[in-house]
């Protein structure tokens, strides 16, 4: 999907319940290997699927760092380019994001607030990956992403 | 005491070291924020906001200038895997040895019994200053908040959670940090001497 970078949210639109457009990440041995190298996590155990299964894991998977990254492409085409971040709550990864799986992160508007001339919004954000058992299920989060909007007038 | 008595026993020197600062000295990031970086960083995830590779668009946006992605900032602040100077990383072929020592290995804890594997569990910040293109990054101090030993599907070891700032080059906090980290034993390995 293409943003259109010119479009900006404000504060004041901002509702409740709102939800953040999805945003998949397919994830292959290469992808894996490309991310690992640009972020400098280099444990094995996200690029090298014997090593990963060596430590307990069922495959090599995805590492903190692009897992973060991916919430923050979500918040960030949701916001727009005069959104701020303020902080990251509660992402906990509570399984594997393995290769072969998809990755998706979606996200509501949990709450709005202000602070002074601040326009903060709280975002509820969850990834969901492909799950032997279910047909997809939450592996980190649901946590909190704070940003400030820019305000009307 | 009993075998899972014994293995719990191994953790309680670290839980009674909560509140300690282990940070004992910064840590440098390797590399000087650059937009090739950015760009590299970006690359993966697919994420094209401008913030990130147009100087025009980010400061039109209130920036002084490219800003680097909130969740680089620990990427950023990785150290040198190796130096010129340094002893060889790589001294052997074996398919999946490993490298003689790594930056984001977590640091060895004197009260901690040794373990073979680790693991991200969570992670929450605090962003407070922007990155931008020509900063530098230091960790500094490593506060243990809670150490607590459990057995899971993987091994057995301790969930613990720590607490340290990123700093820039004037000493300004651009993110405070707080990670969990499961440190264990896989079922099918021996813990090491």
């Amino acid at each position: 999907m293409t943003i259109d970078w010119s479009q900006q949210r404000y504060w004041d639109e901002v509702a409740e319940g709102d939800e953040l457009p999805p945003v998949e990440f397919p994830l292959t041995v290469y992808r894996l290997v490309v991310a690992s190298g640009s972020n400098r996590d280099f444990n094995a155990i996200h690029h090298n699927s014997e090593f990963a299964r060596a430590s307990g894991a069922p495959e090599m998977y995805a590492n903190t760092t692009f897992l973060l990254g991916m919430w923050e492409r979500a918040v960030r085409e949701y916001i727009g380019l005069r959104g701020r971040f303020v902080g990251i709550k509660g992402f906990r990864m509570s399984s594997f994001n393995v290769v072969g799986e998809t990755v998706t992160v979606k996200g509501r508007v949990a709450g709005k607030r202000e602070d002074g001339p601040l326009g903060l919004v709280d975002l509820e954000v969850w990834s969901e990956h492909d799950d032997e058992l279910t047909a997809s299920s939450v592996s980190v989060g649901p946590g909190t992403v704070t940003v400030s909007l820019p305000r009307r007038g | 005491m009993t075998v899972d008595e014994d293995w719990k026993a191994a953790w309680k020197p670290l839980q009674e070291a909560v509140g300690r600062d282990f940070g004992d000295e910064a840590v440098v990031g390797a590399d000087q924020v650059e937009a090739g970086l950015i760009r590299r960083y970006c690359e993966p995830l697919e994420f094209g906001c401008p913030l990130h590779f147009d100087d025009d668009a980010a400061r039109a946006a209130g920036y002084e200038g490219i800003v680097a992605p909130v969740s680089s900032v620990l990427m950023f602040s990785i150290p040198a895997m190796w130096n010129p100077g340094d002893d060889p990383l790589f001294t052997t072929a074996g398919r999946d040895d490993q490298p003689a020592r790594s930056p984001i290995k977590p640091p060895t804890i004197d009260v901690a019994p040794p373990t073979t594997g680790y693991f991200a569990t969570d992670i929450e910040f605090d962003f407070l200053t922007d990155l931008l293109v020509g900063d530098t990054l230091t960790r500094v101090g490593n506060v243990l908040l809670s150490c607590e030993p459990k057995e899971t599907r993987v091994g057995r070891g301790a969930f613990t959670k720590w607490q340290w700032e990123m700093q820039n080059q004037r000493g300004e906090v651009v993110a405070r940090v707080r990670t969990g980290l499961y440190l264990y034993n896989a079922h099918d390995s021996e813990a090491p001497a």
